[in-house]
């Protein structure tokens, strides 16, 4: 029994703070922002990542990248996380996008996609979920009709709508889960690799309390895409969106975020710790025991991965406490500056991190899967007698 | 980085389970409640059979997580013995526990003759004897000890380790409530079918067993601190656990009882004697607000290990 990550995840966590400092602004909140130099930063220090050979710490070597351990991918996630995600809108590409393509990419697919998401170039997105099918993501309706033989098409038209499209307004691709014939269910699902230049894509933002940028409508009015576009086999998108979430089986690090800010925020009380309400130092106890209880649940997931297994239960299971945990410290963040929690820019506290974070914490038990829905895994699992 | 107990500890959680499911698991304490001489006559034997008098969580990182994983039997089997305090004996093989301040109140009291005591703060304690009983529905074999004026309290760092080790017994006692949920709610019929088909159920469940899965996570990662810089530095750390078990067995015990219904009240049924049973360890020797406030200071003084520094605002 040992819960010491290493030393060399301990040098890689030092390095990439160590970057983070000299590269990023002090109150850095991340790409989306309504300073758009904010974007810019996160695409230079994607370029940076990749020159020192950081970008693709955990790709494996025969893509390029570093081939580092997962104990290596769970420490670039916490960093990053906890820094507002510096790399922006590339952590998609980075985290499954290319690792999809690297498990069901053709050759020619490979040779197209994969530098440029190493390389930091390329921002995806992804096309999954749709006004009828959030959660029930196999209810999906947007079809793709082959053009000339069905048998052996030479393209395809892409028709439908999808829904909370995150950076979809500044997406260069986008990997899109379409139906194709007259399936049901996971029948026929395929997933297609489409430029977002392409005739007949429309973004239309959605106003969210996230801030600008992030979620999106995207609606596809019979949007051409080549015979080479489909990823995987025609009808066989299901398997790629299964292999594509289990690259985020443990999802994001949001815990690391947690501790960063519960850290940060006592740094700056500091000197007025002993007047802050009793109560306030007992919740901030509290909130720290459970970013602790949530860290160590997803390290219980990469553990079992690291041993073969495919952990799905316990990776819902740490989903549940992260999610939960991120609006909990949210709250105490926010309780602990009072009505200054209202105030934004770099002026607020944290530099305004604490109404940045309070806003994205609603999102947390939605996104990348609902609560409810891990929840459901939970306890089918619970009720067939397996661990949880 | 390796959450998993070692083998050693493992294999003795295993025996233990077998040998106390077969000695008649939660019965013993049902037994115990009738006769007092149970856990002398009966339960001792089991555990000197397993090896309880050779095993001291202080002699290496081992040895600890072997204690830690008999507690845990024992608190799946909500055994009538103070295995704890037993493993944290003095040098003269008095059993130590933590008490509350002002009085030396212990579960288990007429276990043995003599006990060495202390508080969580240092403040107090020494060697005490037997000098009442409560005999509740919730205390029954809770007790006062006479504490001997002049004699030494138990080290702080037996003190801390006697409630990592209440932590772990807490934490089997949760195990073992959600699984004969599990089992209720899968046999129990109501409008035609199973109750666990209900998704109000399935939830309740879901996050009773989460927090029992980050529980443990928090147990053996409090081990682990223990066993890496001592009980004494890792003081926050070893009240964080308790807070925790505190608080996951007051809303896990909650669910449990509730999806019983009427059930989760009586006797006849596990879950009850699983809830009557921990109750001690849930109020002795702090409750769960108190242990708050002194996680919060011991932060405050010491900080608290993780991904970034803490200092409680200092």
């Amino acid at each position: 029994m040992d819960f010491d990550l290493g030393e060399e995840a301990t040098a890689l966590r030092a390095r990439l703070r160590t970057l983070i400092a000299e590269h990023l602004p002090e109150g850095f909140l991340g790409a989306f922002t309504s300073d758009p130099a904010d974007l810019d930063r996160t695409q230079a220090f994607c370029r940076l990542l990749a020159e020192e050979g950081l970008l693709t710490v955990a790709w494996p070597t025969a893509f390029g990248g570093g081939g580092g351990s997962l104990w290596d991918q769970t420490v670039v996630r916490e960093e990053m996380w906890a820094h507002h995600e510096p790399r922006g809108a590339q952590y998609m590409g980075l985290n499954w996008v290319g690792p999809a393509i690297m498990a069901h990419g053709t050759d020619a697919q490979q040779a197209q996609h994969l530098p440029p998401i190493a390389a930091g170039e390329v921002i995806w997105c992804q096309g999954f979920s749709e006004p009828e099918a959030g959660s029930d993501l196999a209810a999906l309706r947007t079809r793709a009709e082959p053009v000339g033989d069905p048998a052996a098409p030479d393209g395809w038209r892409i028709t439908g709508q999808k829904i909370w499209t995150s950076y979809a307004g500044m997406a260069q691709w986008c990997i899109i889960a379409a139906r194709v014939g007259a399936g049901e269910r996971h029948e026929g699902i395929t997933m297609f690799l489409v430029p977002m230049d392409a005739p007949g894509i429309e973004v239309r933002p959605i106003r969210t309390m996230l801030g600008p940028h992030h979620l999106n409508e995207v609606f596809f009015d019979d949007v051409p895409a080549g015979p080479d576009a489909v990823l995987g086999t025609v009808g066989g998108g299901w398997s790629v969106i299964k292999t594509a979430l289990a690259h985020e089986r443990v999802g994001i690090a949001r815990y690391a975020r947690c501790e960063r800010l519960i850290s940060a925020l006592g740094a700056e009380l500091a000197p007025h710790w002993d007047d802050l309400p009793a109560g306030l130092h007992v919740a901030w106890a509290r909130a720290l025991v459970q970013v602790r209880v949530a860290r160590l649940l997803a390290y219980r997931t990469v553990h079992a991965q690291e041993r073969g297994a495919v952990p799905d239960v316990a990776a819902s299971a740490a989903r549940i406490a992260v999610t939960q945990c991120d609006q909990s410290v949210a709250e105490v963040l926010a309780s602990a500056v009072e009505h200054r929690s209202l105030e934004a820019g770099c002026d607020a506290p944290l530099h305004g991190a604490v109404e940045d974070h309070w806003r994205y914490a609603q999102a947390a038990t939605v996104a990348s899967g609902t609560i409810e829905v891990q929840r459901m895994i939970v306890a089918k699992a619970l009720l067939r007698g397996e661990p949880v | 980085m390796n959450p998993v107990l070692p083998d050693e500890a493992i294999e003795l959680a295993e025996a233990a389970g077998k040998a106390l499911a077969a000695a008649g698991g939660v019965d013993l304490y049902r037994k115990a409640e009738v006769d007092p001489t149970v856990p002398v006559t009966a339960v001792a034997p089991l555990l000197d059979g397993l090896g309880i008098d050779d095993l001291d969580p202080r002699a290496d990182e081992v040895a600890l997580a072997a204690g830690a994983a008999l507690c845990e039997a024992a608190g799946r089997a909500a055994l009538p013995y103070p295995v704890a305090a037993v493993l944290v004996r003095d040098p003269d093989g008095r059993p130590t526990a933590a008490v509350p301040a002002g009085t030396a109140r212990v579960d288990h009291v007429t276990t043995f003759d003599e006990w060495r005591v202390g508080t969580v703060d240092g403040t107090g304690g020494g060697i005490g004897r037997p000098a009442a009983v409560l005999g509740t529905r919730l205390g029954p074999f809770v007790g006062d000890l006479a504490v001997q004026a002049g004699t030494d309290p138990a080290p702080a760092a037996d003190i801390l380790l006697h409630q990592v080790l209440v932590g772990w017994t807490v934490l089997g006692s949760l195990e073992r409530a959600v699984a004969v949920t599990v089992e209720h709610v899968n046999g129990r019929i109501q409008f035609g079918k199973p109750i666990a088909a209900f998704q109000a159920v399935q939830f309740q469940l879901a996050d009773a067993a989460v927090a029992v899965a980050g529980l443990r996570e928090l147990a053996a990662f409090t081990l682990w601190r223990v066993g890496d810089v001592g009980a004494v530095a890792a003081r926050a750390d070893v009240l964080a656990l308790r807070l925790h078990a505190l608080e996951t067995a007051r809303a896990v015990l909650r669910t449990c009882q509730q999806l019983h219904g009427a059930a989760g009240v009586c006797d006849e049924y596990d879950v009850s004697i699983l809830v009557r049973s921990v109750q001690p360890a849930l109020r002795l020797p702090l409750g769960g607000d108190a242990t708050a406030d002194a996680l919060a200071r011991a932060i405050a003084a010491d900080g608290f290990v993780g991904l970034f520094p803490h200092g409680g605002g200092r």
